[in-house]
């Protein structure tokens, strides 16, 4: 017990302490860690948690991320205004197309969710004149307290994110993220102790969503623009292979395979232009050799890392 | 708009369709035998239409050039489907959902760049004989004349995949296959043999498709993720593992996607995802398909 | 307590990213280029010319030592895939890690708008050679943006100009255009609707057909333009795009049909199509190497080409070429590669390039150079068509007044 918040709050000294180290391009590739990692977390309320499947994740993020880009492009809200307001936004895309996805299990709700994600993509992709369609938008610059540089907005997004986290935390330990590992492991069985299993799912769906929309909304500043890709089903697909690498049974297994996978690509890409080939035998390698990410594979030797969701065999339905 | 105009632009939704049919056929088989979705599907595709522009410049100059390349596509990525089957697919039938997703997409990337490793990034363009440089004309509505021969392509991967499921011994064995592998592999019939050919079946008719593909308009990379999705949806609509839903469901998409255009271009792609997901919702098994067991 | 694994676990981590932090430093000496292009995707064709035609300029000047004789260029190569936020990434990786002090970058207009600030903000040089929406140069300009190709502006009105002469001869009533739905396509599409508004009042558009940037299958989009039997049509679509498209339409026997002038067919498309393209049809394009054949610099450019790649150069190899011979000027004028320095030596410069003495406008940085409408018709000379007739629109009879832009930044400040 007395270990369980080492890791973690070595994790986050280091976060803090690295951007005084490292040079600039790294503190870039540290702020996409982090959001990545959040987009990836989130992801894993429904991967890990619920156990199942979500192959259109991107469109919450992409919806968070369009509500921030034309809320600052267009109405000049500022930037703190507009996180709450992409999680709103996010939530309710989520509510709405959830609702249906929570009916479906296994390959049934990770082909909807993406047909869901595809829809998204082209709503935004076709919508020219308020999305900017296939340009995206330009000129989402962060607001004048944080600067142009690269660590202001680090920090910033450390701070969100790490709130973020925390809250992911909050939710997964309470008894509501207990259901929801028992509608992972048996959903029958969770529906006969009295329990409205759809709606469990359905308000997991929205949170899962809503996070992905915090994690959106702080792209477009650190990028500077949005593109309707954010919401394409390759970029949903990212997540999937942040998890899974990091390890899925993990809570912050998410966001070290989201370290893992960001660093490996800024390494890779500066050497060859094949990162899609070097990404594709690395995720097949790891879910060949060792199914449970990089925490699953260091959890037997290093007890700190001990406080895994509880391990399970996923159900499908 | 006159009927001959309606008529043309149903030509055109007929062509598209079955170009979507020669692609989703494969992956409804190999989802149906195998519960495997298989993402890689379209970079197969992709690699047959290269292969075929491969085997059309070797054997320039030959009249039959043309012709025989496209069969011949198609076996290059029956191997090549051989190959992925036996040394990985073959080890993830009885892995979690996500890891078969996850293997078959990562396969996807692996051959997208090992096509641009081997093919470059510069399209490749396939000059057609004469005969099909014209267009036809049925009931007065033009057609590239090619497209006879493409439609005539897909009726005859019907037929064929239909008389072979229905009257030979090894289509009444994938036929019970899709419904119980257990049962089948009980009657001490040897599933994984059964396996590793429907699945290489499947990618020859990747690569066929791919084949066919290659003279309508150039080669590029790429042009595999704007159909893989699009083949998914059709084998949702239709309902995996069947053959006339597959059908049904490539005539559908390709059918509004040229209707569409005609009177709400915007609106195209994402009525083929309303569709789907409706689809999804009232009727997961799709429009011919059967309730999957667990 | 594991405290001394845990504390290895993280002294492992930090050495890491230290090690790759230090793989990024290097020296200042050389003058670091970058070339981020759509290198996939659907802008490939173009790209890859244009990069063979860099990696020349960039041997012949580093055969006389470099920029100003001494400083050797270092060429960095990324792939933008075509899509705005790989651009952006690609090109702040670029800035950051090998120390670029230049970008020549992209093939889409969407990529160059989302790259424009990140390089003002790095302070770093931003050339446009394929990429020629007006919107680069006309709103919110960047002191660091410079555009070696004509715009969608001056490209616009170069065409629409020849057409609107064509259906006032012809007659025309109704027209249809068709273009990629994205930035460049949408740009050129408004200037030449406008354009033909203007001089042919009696003209109508009949419809606007907007098909993705990447698609691939044009079928039901001809026969629903044939449908309608326009006059005429106007196409806003390149590369990839616009081979697959060329190549449909005429088994559909489009061409024949339906008149297709002043769309662009450039050097690229003339000998990648060269057996299949429709014959004397009036096009368009940006660069076209033998329209300047009589210049020096362009005849021996074209000879060093063929005799590296053993093929003809295209439009974008031509601009690629410019893009580095402009640079190399901006440098020498400057008589330093400070970058502070040459962008403001390369603001109002008049620069030899294979396409003749051509100045940079002051007010937004973009190069007054010509454009080139003329029929598609066989040569002997080549193994391909060429241009005939070709009139070349030069960059001040097309330029959009300086009035207008001024009045266009102020309406977008507001």
């Amino acid at each position: 017990m007395k270990n369980k918040y080492l890791f973690p709050v070595i994790l986050f000294l280091l976060a803090v302490a690295l951007p005084f180290i490292v040079p600039e391009f790294w503190v870039h590739v540290l702020t996409e860690i982090l959001i990545m990692g959040l987009f990836a977390a989130s992801f894993n309320m429904i991967f890990g948690y619920m156990g199942q499947l979500s192959f259109g994740h991107a469109a919450y993020y992409g919806v968070g991320a369009y509500t921030t880009g034309l809320l600052m492009v267009k109405a000049n809200v500022p930037l703190l205004v507009c996180l709450p307001l992409s999680m709103l936004s996010a939530g309710l895309c989520a509510a709405v197309l959830g609702y249906f996805c929570v009916k479906l299990r296994g390959i049934y709700f990770a082909i909807l969710t993406m047909a869901f994600g595809q829809l998204v993509y082209y709503i935004i992709f076709q919508w020219y004149s308020f999305t900017g369609g296939d340009n995206g938008l330009q000129g989402i610059v962060p607001p004048a307290f944080l600067g142009k540089a690269a660590n202001p907005y680090y920090f910033f997004t450390l701070i969100v994110v790490t709130l973020g986290m925390i809250a992911l935390w909050i939710i997964s330990e309470s008894p509501f993220g207990y259901t929801m590992r028992a509608i992972r492991d048996n959903a029958e069985r969770t529906e006969f102790i009295g329990i409205n299993v759809q709606r469990y799912m359905h308000l997991n769906f929205i949170i899962a969503a809503v996070f992905a929309g915090l994690a959106g909304a702080l792209w477009g500043p650190f990028n500077r623009s949005v593109a309707p890709d954010l919401c394409s089903w390759q970029h949903s697909g990212m997540p999937v292979f942040m998890t899974v690498m990091g390890g899925p049974f993990n809570f912050l297994g998410p966001l070290i395979g989201s370290a893992i996978y960001t660093l490996l690509m800024a390494f890779v890409t500066s050497f060859t232009e094949y990162w899609p080939m070097v990404s594709g035998i690395v995720i097949i390698v790891v879910v060949l050799v060792m199914p449970g990410g990089l925490l699953g594979l260091l959890r037997d030797r290093l007890p700190f890392l001990r406080q895994n969701v509880g391990r399970a065999k996923e159900t499908n339905g | 708009m006159d009927i001959t105009s309606l008529f043309a632009q149903f030509l055109s939704g007929l062509t598209y369709g079955t170009i979507l049919f020669l692609v989703a056929a494969g992956l409804s088989l190999i989802f149906g035998v195998m519960n495997i979705l298989n993402f890689a599907h379209a970079a197969l595709w992709l690699m047959g239409a290269y292969f075929s522009y491969t085997f059309w410049s070797w054997m320039q100059g030959y009249s039959f050039a043309f012709w025989l390349s496209i069969p011949l596509a198609g076996l290059a990525a029956a191997a090549v489907g051989w190959v992925m089957e036996v040394v990985l697919i073959k080890r993830i039938y009885k892995r979690e959902l996500y890891e078969q997703l996850l293997i078959t997409y990562c396969i996807a990337l692996i051959l997208s760049d090992t096509i641009k490793l081997t093919w470059g990034v510069t399209n490749k363009l396939i000059v057609r004989p004469e005969i099909i440089q014209k267009p036809v004309f049925i009931f007065g509505a033009p057609l590239d004349s090619y497209f006879l021969f493409v439609i005539a392509s897909g009726a005859a991967v019907a037929i064929g995949l239909w008389w072979f499921l229905k009257y030979t011994r090894y289509g009444h064995i994938v036929k019970a296959a899709v419904y119980s592998r257990e049962m089948v592999g009980a009657l001490g019939i040897p599933i994984p043999r059964i396996d590793t050919w429907v699945f290489t079946l499947g990618i020859f008719l990747a690569g066929f498709a791919g084949g066919i593909q290659a003279p309508i308009g150039s080669i590029t990379l790429g042009m595999d993720t704007a159909i893989i999705i699009q083949a998914f949806c059709v084998v949702v609509i239709g309902g995996f593992g069947s053959l006339l839903g597959t059908l049904v469901g490539s005539l559908i998409v390709g059918e509004v996607m040229s209707f569409t255009i005609l009177f709400w271009p915007e609106g195209a792609m994402v009525l083929i995802f309303v569709i789907t997901a409706a689809i999804l919702i009232v009727r997961p098994w799709g429009l011919f398909g059967t309730p999957m067991r667990t | 307590m594991d405290l001394r694994k845990t504390a290895a676990f993280f002294v492992t981590v930090i050495t890491c990213l230290f090690f790759f932090g230090m793989t990024g430093a290097k020296a200042a000496e050389p003058y670091n280029l970058g070339v981020a292009l759509g290198l996939t995707g659907t802008g490939a064709l173009y790209s890859a010319d244009q990069v063979e035609a860099v990696k020349l300029a960039v041997e012949e000047i580093n055969a006389k030592g470099g920029f100003l004789g001494k400083h050797k260029i270092e060429l960095f190569i990324r792939d933008t895939q075509t899509k705005p936020d790989v651009g952006v990434r690609e090109v702040k990786d670029l800035i950051l890690r090998d120390k670029i002090k230049a970008v020549i970058n992209d093939y889409s207009s969407a990529v160059a708008l989302a790259v424009k600030p990140i390089a003002q903000e790095y302070k770093v040089l931003h050339i446009a050679a394929i990429s020629n929406s007006e919107n680069i140069t006309k709103i919110n300009p960047s002191p660091y943006t410079f555009q070696v190709v004509p715009n969608t502006y001056m490209q616009g009105k170069a065409s629409a100009v020849a057409v609107a002469k064509m259906a006032k001869q012809k007659g025309w009533k109704e027209y249809i255009t068709i273009a990629s739905d994205y930035e460049w396509g949408r740009s050129t599409q408004a200037e030449v609707v406008k354009v033909l508004k203007e001089m042919v009042p009696n003209l109508s558009l009949k419809k606007e057909f907007w098909p993705r940037l990447g698609e691939a299958q044009f079928t039901s989009y001809i026969t629903g333009i044939m449908a309608m039997k326009p006059d005429f049509v106007f196409g806003v679509l390149a590369s990839n795009d616009n081979v697959a498209w060329m190549e449909q339409a005429k088994t559909y026997g489009f061409f024949d049909k339906i008149a297709y002038p002043g769309s662009l067919i450039s050097v690229t498309e003339l000998i990648l199509q060269a057996k299949t393209l429709p014959r004397n049809i009036i096009a368009l394009t940006r660069a076209p190497f033998f329209a300047h054949l009589d210049n020096p610099m362009m005849a021996d450019f074209v000879k060093n080409y063929r005799a590296k790649y053993n093929k003809f150069p295209s439009d974008w190899a031509v601009l690629g070429y410019d893009a580095v011979y402009a640079l190399k000027q901006g440098v020498e004028k400057a008589n330093s590669i400070d970058t502070e320095k040459v962008k403001d030596s390369m603001k109002g410069l008049t620069v030899n390039l294979t396409r003749g003495k051509l100045a940079f406008r002051t007010i937004d940085n973009q190069l007054s150079c010509s454009s080139y409408v003329g029929t598609i018709t066989d040569d002997p000379k080549y193994p391909f068509p060429i241009y005939k007739d070709i009139v070349e629109v030069k960059g001040s009879e097309s330029e959009r007044p300086e009035s207008e832009i001024l009045e266009a930044r102020k309406a977008e400040k507001k």
